[in-house]
């Protein structure tokens, strides 16, 4: 068995993945507004992936073209996206009577759809969410506003926009300006009632708020990456940060 | 969705120039496709959001929320609709489905089928839809002006009662377009006796066609349960603009508008043969109410909402409402099936006023208490523990040629999870060994840390090693391996930071693509006095080479014998445009090496 602590002092340390550079950098971020990092599983049940989020039997996200479905083990999935760790989190909490509480998680997610340079079948995201009593869009608007200057610098401007995702109400979509082009990064929302009572908590007396988006898309603004394919090639040219 | 400007002008006269529609829609709608001029028109592509895709997905539905959320003028178009006289009718429809929430019909006779007028036309044409002839512009035109789909059947082509019924095995029909589709029992049809008419919600077929010598038609109204319809139109693989309207339910209130609005546009073609509508509508839409309290839309939205506010807007939106102290209750709109639940009005206030009235908020850190999670501690401290021993991090593909977990049905070409990290990561091994001379590595070392799927168990496992072995643990095992005394807590604040930011080295702004061609190496060494630094002679090399090279030169070797050192260079030559030649790599070399020759007491070796 070979140890890593060779110890040698003209090893140079080895480079990092971008992905996992701006992941640390938002555990970071997230972490100092208070948020607790979770991690969880990338084969998930249905369950967690779809039906405490308030995604219904026939909503079209389900379909085959979108989802990769297990063979031989009908109600799992490879994760559509990792709301369902930040679920999975609220849930525990609830249990341990943590609330408030804040959750961010950052993985890989699944889709089944053909690759090209903007989409690929596996992709990281940044997941987030913030359950209490008042915890509002206001919340929101300021834990991603500080977010996104930290990672992306000062200049960065956000705005909401009206959007629609089954697990949220209001639903939003976060939109930044970044080196003078508006690029949408995020959806997000209030969690909606039907997730917060499926988490075992009651919507009458606690709310809050959730995001999630692409990593990927992030590293690319930032760094100029052309091709969303070049994160999983394993080729060390990538480590250029 | 395409939208024509001059069409929506007609119900909103006052509607503000097709400029100032971008912010609107943007903020306080829905997204923005497009905007593109077409003649004298303005045709907006907006993406209306599926809950209220009930509502908007025609001309009138945008044009009303326009006139509510702007306050301005709507026109009210169904009292200008012509009323036809009618005969009793003889129609008879039966419904067997219970995927058919309502289906009116409506016989004309005695009509004529030729072009259409030139406004409809027109207006067809300026959201990209063909004029076929005034029978089916008309029905499209309505669809499009009020949101429900229509259908026209040619009565003589009929024979027997219309029944909307679930398809038979092996039942087949011939669309419109010539396609023949073998039919199955979640396919719900329109029939008559003898033939299948139209796939139900999705596409009329070619039995029952109007064509040029029609000269009575059935009208259908109708409605159809959403899922019913999305299943077959993804079944069959036929999309089409009305199974797109059904799939979003539609409220089954809208077939009176839609046949009154149809009917109209028909007296105005002339037409006189109207028979009686027949209604088949077993199960009523319910009224319902929906109470909210102002407290709970400001808690939600995060901001002060005024009272004064709120009723402004429900009376824009026309609703009607009852206010009790606490307690708003509203009676819902029946086109408005995404308004359910107190959160539903917290986002129509929210969007309506704009989220920008919002100020963001940054709670205070110390109100969470906080856990640290163990599994992220050990991915953590891996991780940094590889990287500071000079292992590199990549990522591979979770998919394999061969797994113990696989997926259904895959876009891509492997079905598999991985079971393992060690095969992705000894083909990242080979790859980087190739080009350890463009990375100016003498030995590539790699790391990976991911799950893998086992028959019954997800395991997260580091793996790391060269081109030579590969070694591979499980997460806990690696911990417990090199660091058996650290707990949880210890590892984890600490090394929530990058690695990148504690070493505060200077990131690049920007990522460089390499070439995809080939590289070429070349080595140069040479003898110089004792004392004298590698760097002096790396600023001759550098100043002697062109942009060919891409790597270099990087000193690999130094030794020191009876009063001369020994240096070696390493070029790496590498080109964006095409594979470098052999020549073109001397003819740099060449330069390099008669430079060092005019220092007299350096010598190459």
């Amino acid at each position: 068995m070979q140890t890593i602590n060779e110890q040698n002092p003209s090893n140079k340390m080895g480079t990092e993945h971008p992905l996992n550079i701006l992941a640390s950098e938002a555990y970071k971020v997230f972490s100092d507004l208070g948020f607790e990092v979770t991690l969880g599983p990338e084969l998930e049940t249905e369950w967690y992936n779809f039906d405490a989020l308030n995604v219904s039997k026939d909503h079209p996200a389900r379909d085959m073209q979108d989802t990769f479905w297990i063979k031989d083990k009908p109600g799992y999935v490879l994760r559509t996206h990792t709301t369902n760790v930040t679920a999975r989190a609220i849930e525990q909490a609830g249990k341990e009577g943590r609330i408030p509480c804040a959750f961010i998680s950052i993985g890989k997610v699944f889709r089944n759809e053909s690759t090209d340079a903007t989409h690929e079948m596996q992709f990281f995201q940044i997941d987030g969410t913030m359950v209490g009593e008042n915890i509002s869009i206001a919340e929101l608007k300021g834990v991603l506003t500080h977010f996104y200057k930290k990672m992306l610098g000062d200049d960065v401007e956000m705005e909401f926009r009206p959007s629609f995702f089954p697990f949220v109400e209001p639903g939003l979509e976060v939109w930044l300006k970044f080196r003078d082009r508006w690029l949408e990064v995020m959806g997000a929302g209030m969690l909606h009632p039907n997730v917060i009572r499926n988490l075992g908590l009651d919507p009458e007396r606690v709310q809050g708020f959730a995001f999630g988006g692409g990593l990927d898309r992030i590293a690319m603004v930032k760094w100029n990456v052309p091709d969303v394919r070049l994160f999983y090639q394993g080729d060390l040219r990538l480590n250029q940060f | 969705m395409k939208i024509s400007y001059n069409w929506l002008k007609w119900y909103i006269p006052d509607c503000p120039s097709s400029e100032k529609m971008w912010d609107i829609f943007t903020y306080h709608l829905c997204e923005v496709e497009s905007i593109e001029p077409l003649g004298e028109d303005v045709i907006f592509d907006i993406n209306i959001l599926p809950n209220r895709a009930h509502d908007l997905l025609s001309h009138q539905g945008i044009a009303r929320e326009l006139a509510s959320l702007l306050n301005i003028k709507y026109v009210d178009p169904t009292e200008n609709y012509k009323i036809p006289t009618s005969q009793k009718t003889e129609l008879k429809v039966k419904i067997e489905s219970q995927n058919c929430r309502r289906y009116s019909a409506r016989i004309v006779r005695n009509i004529k089928v030729g072009p259409s007028p030139d406004w409809v036309v027109k207006h067809l044409e300026s959201i990209g839809q063909r004029s076929i002839n005034n029978i089916v512009d008309a029905a499209n035109l309505v669809m499009y002006d009020c949101g429900q789909p229509i259908h026209a059947f040619d009565l003589d082509k009929l024979s027997g009662v219309i029944t909307v019924r679930e398809a038979k095995e092996g039942e087949e029909i011939t669309t419109l377009d010539n396609k023949q589709v073998k039919l199955k029992p979640v396919n719900m049809v329109i029939a008559d006796d003898k033939n299948v008419l139209a796939i139900a919600g999705v596409k009329g077929g070619k039995v029952a066609e109007v064509d040029e010598n029609t000269k009575n038609i059935v009208i259908e109204i109708a409605n159809f349960d959403p899922v019913s319809v999305r299943k077959t139109a993804r079944g069959i693989n036929i999309f089409t603009d009305a199974a797109k309207r059904f799939e979003n339910d539609l409220s089954a209130t809208l077939c009176d508008y839609a046949m009154r609005e149809l009917c109209g546009l028909f007296v105005e073609y002339g037409f006189t043969g109207f028979e009686d509508v027949v209604d088949m509508y077993p199960v009523k839409q319910e009224e319902h109410k929906l109470s909210f309290s102002i407290k709970r839309i400001a808690n939600i939205l995060g901001r002060e909402v005024p009272k004064e506010e709120v009723l402004d807007i429900l009376k824009r939106y026309n609703f009607y409402f009852e206010d009790k102290d606490d307690e708003i209750i509203i009676d819902v709109p029946p086109m408005r099936l995404d308004l359910n639940i107190p959160e539903d009005m917290a986002e129509e206030i929210g969007r309506i006023a704009g989220y920008d009235k919002v100020v963001g908020k940054l709670p205070s850190p110390s109100v969470f208490k906080r856990v640290v999670n163990d599994r992220h501690a050990k991915v953590a401290w891996a991780r940094n523990q590889l990287l500071l021993n000079g292992y590199s991090e990549v990522m591979t593909y979770s998919f394999a040629p061969k797994g113990e977990v696989s997926v259904l049905k895959s876009a891509g070409d492997k079905s598999c999870l991985r079971t393992n990290l060690s095969d992705g990561l000894k083909e990242s091994a080979k790859l980087n060994n190739l080009n350890s001379s463009l990375l100016g590595m003498t030995q590539v070392k790699l790391f990976e840390i991911g799950s893998v799927f086992k028959k019954d168990a997800e395991e997260i496992h580091v793996a790391y090693g060269d081109n030579k072995k590969i070694n591979e643990l499980e997460l806990t095992e690696f911990c417990d391996l090199f660091a058996p005394k650290l707990d949880a807590e210890a590892m984890n604040m600490d090394l929530l930071v990058s690695m990148a930011s504690r070493a505060k080295r200077v990131m690049p702004d920007k990522f460089t693509m390499w070439s995809l061609y080939p590289f070429i190496t070349r080595d140069i060494a040479l003898w110089v006095p004792e004392g004298l630094d590698s760097t002096e002679v790396q600023k001759v090399i550098t100043e002697n080479i062109n942009e060919l090279v891409v790597k270099g030169p990087d000193l690999f070797d130094a030794f020191t014998k009876e009063g001369k050192t020994s240096y070696a260079f390493r070029l790496v030559f590498q080109s964006f445009e095409k594979t470098l030649t052999d020549e073109e790599v001397s003819t740099v070399m060449q330069q390099v090496t008669d430079n060092i020759n005019t220092h007299t007491d350096w010598t190459l070796r």
